[in-house]
């Protein structure tokens, strides 16, 4: 018979062992992404890179959407709200103050912080179902508001925001270099990716996949669940709103579309067909969504009867999706090698 | 004083007439909704596209020769089946599962996508309009409405009577109840679980589709003339407590009421926003809503 000790470092080797096993899919990532920079950089490409560059910026709200589903249980349906709070207040930062990026994310960062703790206050004390249509409800009221206030272009938007270079002390990326650019997100959203797997594996983090499992006892056990969930609300509307301020600096304006359901419920579909509760997941899962639009909108404009069949056939028969399909394969492969490396 | 009654006669009476009938057509989507919930726990967030289903189907069947009358009796028949093929092969498919919460609703959403989009394919993406069935305006107590929505206040009131009806007062509500109180009870007591999941799904997005058929001559018919309505529908039904038919009756009367009267004083573009805030204050004070669930209360 084993001792306890020796099960709890069993139960530890394997959950780092599935740890190793994200972090190498986010490896591969961004090793894919710059296998993608060459070659399209090797090619003159701008369309791809621009395509691509989105895939990232939409796989960023994706990943705040997935840090509220897949690890606190929590379902937003109005995640666009902050995405769309982020690319608003970038636009105007670049437009109206200065072209500045480092002004634009601090400002975006100040202003998605409020706005996610006055939103967390209204929707955190709901759970479930309540969570998910309150999300829902309050992004589509900011939407309809957005889209009658004139001061705000109204159904038009922002246009004419100007194109930016970004300081990055050593250097300059020019965000009209699509291939710079491209890298330069990538860089960006792996940070994003990467302080909110670190984040997942401090104390908090591990409260976070406790309340999914069980809400009710956590406060017997002294954990404070409202002030855990109004941080991780906060820390994913954050996510979401820098991810949005990157969108006017890729496409030059900015306009309500991004503030709608679509945007909120496209982010639930990345996370579900790329994988709940990987964090990585919707990234490629990002990448899978939007190269698809592309591809079906060369044929016609209707590709939400496609992206919907796939959701639905995805969420019926592939609900750990992508990543999680291929998660525990990978970490069997690890545990194996990490027996043999240790016998 | 005159002026006063002049006012109360032709500012407020018409909205708060006004504010009923949208209340009571709000009522018939929120029904379905609550009702969906109260059983199965299914929060359909397609819901507003069987809506726009019935809407649609009716100015088809009425181009095609059929009468407004008939359209009231035979779309909803129609969605019936529709309603019976989502619950047993969309809805069932996942039940078994843990979080089938989230599942259910993810299901709904995607099939809301799938049809949203079809009606633009198939029906194109223009406003279409239904003919009114009744023309001209009545005179009530000295104020004149148009007939069709005072016609539409009767028809939904003599629908939710019945519902109540059915669901409070047969043995089929009984069964309806018994099995959203508790499953497994109801099912060791005779009662065909599965069969009532189904046959009350389906009746539900008849609902939906009756009040498509309704409201099609009021509002435009435009594929995603859902959207627009069901987070009414939604606000309504939480307001009111998730599942319960009661709540859906108040809730939906007393929203439409404050969003008519409030729409006096403020731009139409913020009586959504208050709508919610009224929401949002009603969970903080009580976040199960108003009233209890199906089978609770």
């Amino acid at each position: 018979m084993r001792e306890p000790g020796a099960v709890a470092a069993v139960v530890r080797r394997s959950e780092q062992s599935g740890d190793h096993a994200l972090t190498g899919f986010a490896l591969a990532f961004v090793a894919l992404g710059i296998l993608f920079a060459a070659i399209a950089g090797w090619r003159g490409d701008v369309f791809f890179f621009r395509l691509a560059t989105e895939a990232l910026i939409f796989g960023g709200l994706a990943i705040s959407v997935d840090l509220l589903l897949g690890y606190t249980g929590m379902l937003s349906l109005g995640q666009a709200l902050f995405f769309g709070l982020g690319a608003y207040v970038s636009a105007l930062v670049l437009k109206d103050l200065a072209p500045s990026f480092w002004l634009a994310m601090g400002v975006t960062l100040v202003v998605g912080t409020v706005i996610g703790f006055v939103a967390a206050v209204i929707s955190i004390r709901a759970r479930g179902v309540y969570f998910a249509l309150i999300t829902f409800g309050l992004a589509q009221v900011v939407a309809k508001v957005v889209f009658n206030t004139p001061r705000l272009g109204a159904s038009d938007g922002i246009i004419g925001i100007p194109v930016i270079s970004i300081d990055l002390l050593a250097f300059h990326v020019d965000a009209a270099n699509a291939g710079a650019f491209f890298l330069f997100c990538l860089g960006f959203i792996m940070a994003l990716y990467f302080l909110c797997a670190y984040l997942s594996h401090t104390p908090a983090g591990r409260a976070l996949a406790a309340i999914r499992s069980n809400e009710n006892r956590m406060p017997f056990l002294g954990y404070p669940v409202g002030r855990i969930k109004v941080l991780v609300f906060v820390l994913a509307a954050d996510v979401a709103a820098v991810s949005g301020a990157l969108y006017p600096m890729l496409r030059g304006f900015v306009s309500p579309e991004l503030l709608y359901f679509e945007v909120s419920g496209n982010a639930v579909i990345t996370v579900v067909i790329g994988g709940m509760g990987t964090l990585i997941g919707p990234l490629y899962g990002s990448v899978l969504i939007v190269g698809l639009k592309s591809m079906i909108g060369s044929y016609t404009e209707h590709h939400l009867i496609v992206i919907g069949i796939l959701f639905m056939l995805s969420v019926m028969y592939f609900p750990q999706g992508l990543i999680g399909y291929l998660k525990p394969k990978l970490t069997r492969r690890l545990a194996v090698r990490h027996a043999h490396m240790q016998p | 004083m005159g002026s006063l009654i002049d006012q109360l006669q032709y500012v407020f009476a018409p909205q708060i007439v006004n504010g009923l009938s949208i209340g009571v057509a709000v009522i018939l989507m929120a029904l379905g909704l609550t009702i969906i919930f109260g059983l199965l726990d299914v929060i359909n967030m397609a819901h507003g596209e069987f809506y726009a289903l019935g809407a649609y189907l009716s100015v088809s069947l009425m181009a095609a020769g059929l009468s407004f009358w008939l359209c009231l009796v035979v779309v909803p028949l129609l969605m019936l089946p529709a309603g019976y093929v989502v619950e047993r092969f969309l809805i069932q498919r996942v039940f078994a599962r843990k979080d089938r919460h989230v599942l259910t609703l993810l299901l709904t959403f995607g099939l809301g996508l799938v049809l949203e989009d079809a009606y633009g394919v198939i029906f194109g993406p223009n406003t279409v309009r239904a003919d009114t069935p009744i023309g001209g305006a009545a005179d009530v107590f000295g104020i004149t409405f148009p007939n069709y929505r005072l016609f539409v206040m009767l028809v939904g009131t003599a629908i939710i009577a019945a519902v109540w009806i059915v669901v409070f007062r047969t043995g089929i509500g009984a069964m309806v109840r018994a099995a959203a109180f508790d499953r497994e009870m109801a099912s060791s007591l005779g009662v065909r679980v599965k069969r009532v999941y189904s046959a009350t799904f389906a009746f539900g997005i008849a609902l939906a589709g009756l009040a498509g058929v309704l409201l099609a001559p009021i509002y435009s018919v435009f594929p995603t003339m859902g959207k627009d309505f069901i987070l009414l529908a939604f606000t309504v039904v939480i307001v009111g407590g998730m599942g319960s038919i009661k709540g859906a009756v108040i809730a939906g009367i007393a929203l439409m009421e404050i969003q008519a009267i409030a729409s006096l004083y403020i731009s139409p573009v913020w009586t959504e926003p208050l709508l919610f805030g009224v929401m949002v204050l009603t969970l903080m004070w009580r976040p199960q809503g108003l009233f209890g669930k199906l089978g609770n209360a």
